[in-house]
């Protein structure tokens, strides 16, 4: 069981991750907006946070995970991102952030029982 | 106005030449008050067609007074060699002999005009005048041009986002749907089949408003101006939301001691009280109100739609009118909406000589102003002057 912090700012993606994880028998956290999801990481750290690119800014989802990465380096972040801009998503990030480890770029759609097996791996791997 | 400064190449063997252009064109300006622009100008002189292609390899001019008759090089071989690259340079050619064959071959390699020598200063200045108009009238189409592929880019990129959200949100759930993913309990599927429905439904209104956008921006859609009641009209819109608003207990009030007759299209007035209305409904609070008020003064219908929901800051209120903008916050978060259905409402003001305006505070509602010109559109702007648009962009 992790603890999983969902920030997107569609319900129902939230909503159908939730679901998926939840039945899995994970915790999960659901944050509507990088302010929201600032306030659920500063009240309590996941285990990996899984976040959309395009929230309410082209660059809100970056500038959150720029910020989560800066105050725990070690915070696994999956970053979900529409087809066709994965390689955007990816190119708003500088060449040394990009290979982080604890950061990864999952193609939208992405199923939830998808995304659920990539966190799964992630937290496995540690 | 744009001033600017362009720089000529003048090619040719004499001094006497090449000095004497330069005089001339030295503090002479070009004024093009329809392009917006005041142009001056720099010369370079060059002596033979092998100097010229070396300076503009290094720096390509913006006009090229080219002599045909050169050392080495003729003119015709210059203008042969830089017709093979994409450079915006207009050339005019300087010859002796304006032999019409010389005319042909030059026109052919691309050259812009002609001077005969010998030449006066006053019949280079026309020629440079006329030069110049053309050059940058080419610029500014060009901008234009650019300018309306861009939007176009832009318009299609956030639409194809916008409908592909939804499509996901579906594509989600019946996965689990198929998978049985997400446990026993049969309420927990049934609210998935809702939401898939809710989100269908979105989706759907997002294609209808584009295609009213589509439609008014093209101005392809066949209009028909008649004598209308909006108040009749904002009556209808209350009745279609009543049943969303009497679920969460949302007063609608409507304030108009009279009919409110004006000539316009029944369909866009409609599409005008809906929108307001539907917003108003949508973004209020649970046990809200909604006073829409109706008045004609001085030639203007004015529909004014207050809510008292969760209103917005003066930053979101500035974007709202765009196409696609919709607000996004944690008040917002789950409300659907296609954003463009205030961009449809002042769009359709602007035809009728109007405009559509809010004023908002968060938390405490927004109030939206619509005028309308009683008397119906002007004539220009039933001619499609709105034709500008991203939409009529997107499908020119």
């Amino acid at each position: 069981m992790a603890k999983v912090l969902l920030v997107d700012d569609d319900v129902d993606l939230v909503e159908m991750n939730q679901l998926v994880l939840a039945h899995r028998g994970h915790d999960v956290r659901c944050a509507y907006s990088a302010a929201e999801a600032r306030e659920l990481l500063s009240a309590e750290r996941p285990d990996v946070v899984v976040l959309d690119v395009m929230m309410e800014s082209e660059l809100a989802g970056v500038d959150l995970v720029r910020e989560i990465h800066a105050r725990m380096p070690d915070l696994p972040i999956v970053m979900l991102s529409g087809i066709h801009r994965v390689k955007d998503a990816a190119e708003r990030f500088a060449p040394h952030e990009r290979d982080l480890p604890v950061i990864r770029f999952l193609d939208k759609p992405a199923t939830p029982e998808r995304v659920a097996c990539e966190i799964e791996a992630i937290l496995k791997d540690r | 106005m744009i001033v600017e400064t362009l720089r000529i190449l003048s090619v040719d063997d004499e001094p006497g030449m090449r000095l004497g252009v330069a005089r001339a064109l030295g503090g002479f300006t070009v004024h093009l008050p329809d392009v917006g622009a005041e142009v001056g100008f720099v010369v370079d002189t060059a002596a033979s067609g092998e100097e010229a292609l070396t300076m503009i390899e290094a720096s390509p001019p913006d006009i090229l007074l080219l002599d045909h008759k050169l050392p080495g090089m003729s003119g015709l071989d210059v203008l042969e060699r830089l017709a093979n690259g994409d450079r915006d340079i207009l050339t005019v050619m300087i010859t002796a002999y304006a032999s019409l064959e010389t005319a042909v071959s030059a026109t052919k390699r691309g050259a812009f005009d002609f001077l005969a020598k010998p030449f006066t200063p006053d019949e280079l200045k026309v020629t440079i005048r006329k030069a110049t108009r053309h050059l940058m009238a080419q610029r500014q189409a060009r901008r234009l041009a650019e300018e309306r592929r861009r939007v176009r880019f832009q318009f299609i990129s956030v639409l194809a986002h916008e409908l592909k959200a939804p499509l996901g949100a579906i594509e989600g759930y019946l996965h689990i749907l198929k998978d049985r993913s997400a446990g026993d309990d049969p309420a927990v599927y049934d609210r998935m089949i809702e939401r898939c429905l809710v989100r269908a439904e979105g989706m759907r209104k997002m294609i209808i408003d584009l295609l009213d956008l589509t439609r008014i921006e093209s101005g392809e859609k066949k209009r028909e101006f008649v004598e209308i009641d909006v108040r009749e009209i904002a009556q209808a819109s209350i009745e279609t939301v009543r049943p969303e608003a009497d679920a969460r207990r949302i007063t609608i009030g409507l304030h108009a001691d009279a009919p409110v007759r004006m000539t316009g299209d029944r369909g866009e007035i409609e599409i005008i009280c809906n929108n307001l209305l539907s917003n108003a409904v949508k973004y209020n609070r649970d046990g809200g109100r909604v006073d829409v008020t109706l008045c004609a003064r001085d030639g203007m219908v004015v529909l004014t739609v207050a809510d008292t929901g969760i209103g917005m800051t003066k930053e979101e209120a500035a974007r709202l009118f765009n196409d696609f903008v919709r607000i996004r916050n944690a008040r917002t978060k789950g409300i659907l909406g296609s954003g463009l259905g205030l961009s449809i409402v002042r769009k359709l003001a602007g035809l009728y000589g109007g405009d559509a305006t809010v004023t908002s505070e968060p938390d405490k509602g927004s109030v939206f102003t619509v005028t309308l010109k009683q008397e119906g559109p002007s004539r220009a702007d039933v001619d499609g002057s709105c034709r500008t648009g991203a939409v009529a962009a997107a499908a020119g």
